[in-house]
């Protein structure tokens, strides 16, 4: 391998306050390399690439760019050393154009005055065919893009700045597509780049990288060839410990299970005409890619969004989804788990028990006043079910990691005591660990009788721990999965609107 | 021996602190703001030997209990990203409807004085429906409510308020109990109970999750529009009750007797160490604010500054508190404490 390294890293710490993000971090990547960074949520992955970006200082270590010492103090500063970075947190402006966002440093470029709107589209034109990007309208706004198309061009104007090392940080959390992103990555690592790719998908690491540096507690544990390593290895390595397994085996649903909600005809948005029902003791998944009218189905069930046409009953009685507050006093109660954490899961300035005990305050005060006793222990039970230990009750939680806010955010869900739960995506980018936990509540919830509707980008999640899946493809139900035939494959070819199978509606 | 490997987790796990320095910067803040009110007071002997004492502290406890009951509500408002510029118009309103409708008799006080807050309060409501049901912004929608008021009240009174509060009024504000004077009783009282309310009652937990992320709440299905007009309706009833009190301690109302309680309320609040932006505050640091602003006050005025300087003096020391006072302080505060300790 080469002799002078892309980038080499030395002793970097960095604390935060009292935090300690970064302990001590070493590693090496080389031209021409993919280079994995593996760790669980809070080993210090994000510090890291918001050093190596520029966007804070580390407190001590040093950093070597191609044999030269860097220490970026700005974004720009990094992007002037040749790195750049597509942030996790997709760092795009949303009432700006898509065009305006790819060249957003060098809009205008010298020039006093502005430049031509044609003149930024050619530019940004250019940029988007360079990189096969094809379907995504230069002039559209971004706000008007979904996820997925947001991450894309994330991604590509990282690659437009040319840069010597470029940090893909969760490239694939959006994205149901990986090919389209490994093809640009082993373009650009052709011509000499090293890149730095952070993913908790071991499957598509293992297909990109050739080398990976664990990360633990905010230290490097090794750096291994990912051929010479099986995956048992490297959780072991990631979490300190022997790994359980990574899916506990799927329990039957109950036999004799009551229809609990029956949507019928639901449309709106991207949605057309879909039929479902949910049972006592099931969970019921629901696979598609990006953008297939899962979210608004999941939105109108949990009150948030609304629907043009259709009903929902619940214990066989019409319900009005109208808003949250609603669809928690419909029936028996339905609870939403948002898709989007930061902007409408968590209550980033409030403790981690406040955040949680919040839909149970009535319950826990005595005479309008909070009862310290009823709120510690209607936190611990929420807590337990969720497995978030009690020494982050008295965090913010904007402080705890994206894990633990997960896990704050099911405690809160489970805490409104509603029957079922409605969860979009509730792994996304979360560690191995809190995935354990996180299955671990969903199949206690469903055990005593209750249901979970759950949506997840990860397919294989959804083979082993569903019920009953359906597919969601075009806004419609193609495809309604008994736990027999339920296989990642069969999922992927009918969420590709292929039927593998004869596409069958949802009946109850 | 590190404190941090003690601490850490049967050694395995590395000492996690965020939560633990529970120095947080709210107890900083209302700390460092009564010591330098305590302080100013202290130094103030300096002037004159009459100061520095008791007797000046409950003169300036007498005269900040009037913006505490005001700040109040602004407090909660601005807890929900909100701004209430309707304060000075409600104080108004509360002063002018005590001197008309009790027209110095003390018969029907028990009737009048709750149909005084409860007007006001209607002010409040006012504000709040249009702020959280007809989308319009705080800054405005008060704006607008004070404006009517405030009109309202120069065309029944054609620009001259008459009467006089009730002779009873006039009384409790000078009379004394258990050897203090009653006002300081009621400032206590009302700072107890807002504390509560604010820190400890199960609306206060909702009023910190709407001020904290609006959509959340929304979707963890709080009635956020009730809170929200709740707040509003506070701010009005605090500021009519402070019309009241302010009425009963001048003996007499006048247009403009709120005015000078608008733009401190919101600076007690900031001061104090609640976010402008809503989300964060604590009533006690709002206490503080509006005391540390009185004391200034107090202090300029005994110095003989004329009216300009003053004013940039209590605008200096705000801005000086505001700059000091930021959360980046703490930060750098608790990054100094934590590396000393390793």
């Amino acid at each position: 391998m080469g002799s002078v390294a892309a980038l080499a890293v030395a002793g970097l710490s960095k604390r935060y306050g009292a935090t300690v993000a970064l302990r001590s971090l070493t590693m090496r990547i080389v031209p021409h390399e993919v280079h994995a960074v593996l760790g669980e949520n809070g080993a210090g992955k994000s510090t890291l690439v918001k050093i190596l970006s520029g966007a804070v200082q580390p407190n001590s270590g040093t950093i070597e760019l191609a044999g030269q010492p860097y220490a970026p103090r700005t974004l720009l500063g990094a992007r002037r050393a040749g790195i750049s970075t597509a942030f996790q947190e997709l760092s795009l402006l949303p009432n700006l154009s898509v065009a305006e966002n790819l060249l957003l440093p060098r809009v205008s470029g010298t020039r006093f005055w502005p430049e031509a709107a044609g003149s930024i589209t050619r530019r940004a034109e250019a940029v988007l065919k360079e990189w096969a990007v094809t379907d995504i309208d230069p002039v559209a706004r971004v706000e008007a893009l979904s996820l997925a198309e947001r991450q894309r061009l994330e991604i590509v104007r990282a690659l437009s700045h040319r840069p010597r090392l470029l940090i893909l940080d969760e490239p694939t959390a959006a994205l149901p597509d990986a090919t389209w992103l490994f093809r640009q990555v082993r373009r650009l690592t052709e011509t000499g780049v090293a890149v730095l790719y952070i993913s908790h998908r071991l499957s598509e690491v293992r297909e990109l990288c050739q080398r990976a540096t664990v990360l633990r507690n905010g230290e490097s544990i090794d750096t291994v060839d990912l051929a010479g390593v099986k995956d048992d290895q490297i959780f072991a390595m990631m979490v300190g410990r022997a790994p359980e397994r990574a899916y506990p085996a799927p329990v039957a649903a109950a036999a004799g299970a009551e229809t609990l909600i029956e949507a019928r005809g639901l449309t709106t948005g991207r949605l057309r005409d879909v039929s479902l029902s949910l049972k006592s003791g099931e969970i019921l998944g629901v696979a598609a890619l990006e953008g297939q009218g899962q979210l608004e189905l999941f939105r109108a069930l949990g009150g948030v969004g609304t629907h043009e046409a259709g009903e929902v009953r619940y214990n066989g009685r019409p319900v009005a989804l109208t808003s949250p507050r609603r669809a928690l006093r419909a029936g028996d109660g339905i609870a939403y788990v948002p898709e989007e954490r930061k902007t409408e899961g968590i209550f980033g300035g409030l403790t981690a028990a406040a955040n949680m005990s919040l839909p149970q305050v009535p319950r826990i005060a005595r005479g309008g006043l909070i009862h310290h006793r009823l709120d510690v222990a209607a936190t611990r039970t929420a807590a337990e079910a969720v497995s978030l230990a009690d020494r982050y009750f008295g965090f913010r939680v904007s402080d705890l990691s994206g894990g633990n806010q997960q896990k704050v955010v099911l405690a809160r869900a489970l805490m409104t005591r509603a029957r079922c739960l409605v969860m979009f995506d509730p792994t996304r980018g979360v560690d191995v660990g809190t995935k354990q936990a996180i299955y671990t509540m969903m199949r206690g919830f469903v055990a005593d009788g209750r249901a979970i509707l759950v949506y997840s980008s990860e397919l294989s999640e959804l083979v082993h721990l569903c019920h009953r899946c359906l597919v969601i493809y075009g806004g419609r139900i193609v495809a309604d999965v008994g736990r027999d035939r339920l296989t990642e494959e069969y999922l992927l070819a009918a969420a590709h609107g292929h039927g593998g199978a004869a596409p069958l509606r949802a009946a109850s | 021996m590190s404190v941090d490997q003690r601490l850490g987790e049967a050694g395995r796990m590395p000492a996690d602190t965020r939560g633990t320095s529970r120095l947080s910067g709210e107890t900083v803040t209302i700390g460092v703001i009564f010591a330098l009110t305590v302080a100013m007071i202290l130094g103030s002997r300096v002037i004159s030997p009459a100061f520095g004492g008791w007797n000046q502290a409950e003169t300036i406890l007498y005269l900040a209990s009037f913006l505490v009951f005001c700040s109040f509500g602004q407090g909660l408002v601005i807890l929900v990203r909100g701004l209430d510029l309707s304060i000075a118009s409600v104080i108004t309103l509360g002063g002018v409807l005590t001197t008309t409708w009790l027209a110095g008799d003390n018969g029907d006080l028990v009737f009048i004085l709750p149909a005084i807050l409860v007007v006001c309060t209607l002010v409040g409501v006012a504000s709040g429906i249009g702020v959280s049901l007809l989308k319009v912004p705080p800054f405005i929608m008060t704006m607008a409510t004070g404006i009517i008021v405030y009109s309202l009240c120069l065309g029944v009174t054609r620009g001259t308020p008459r009467g006089y509060p009730a002779p009873v009024l006039n009384d409790v504000m000078r009379a004394e109990l258990a050897g203090l004077p009653v006002p300081i009783l009621v400032l206590a009282a009302f700072v107890a109970g807002g504390f509560l309310l604010q820190s400890y009652s199960t609306y206060g937990r909702r009023l910190y999750a709407v001020g904290n992320n609006p959509a959340a709440a929304h979707v963890v299905g709080l009635p956020t529009v009730r809170v929200t007009i709740g707040a509003y309706a506070i701010s009005a009833l605090c500021a009519g009750f402070t019309g009241i009190m302010l009425a009963s301690y001048a003996n007499g109302a006048t247009l403009r007797m709120g005015d000078d309680y608008l733009l401190p309320s919101i600076a007690a609040v900031v001061v104090g160490g609640s976010s402008i932006l809503g989300g964060k505050g604590n009533f006690l640091g709002t206490v503080g604010g509006a005391i540390l602003l009185t004391t200034l006050a107090t202090i300029l005025s005994a110095l003989g500054i004329e009216q300009g300087w003053k004013t940039i003096v209590e605008g200096g020391v705000i801005l000086f508190a505001l700059m000091v006072l930021r959360e980046q302080v703490y930060e750098a505060l608790r990054t100094w404490m934590g590396s000393e300790r390793r």
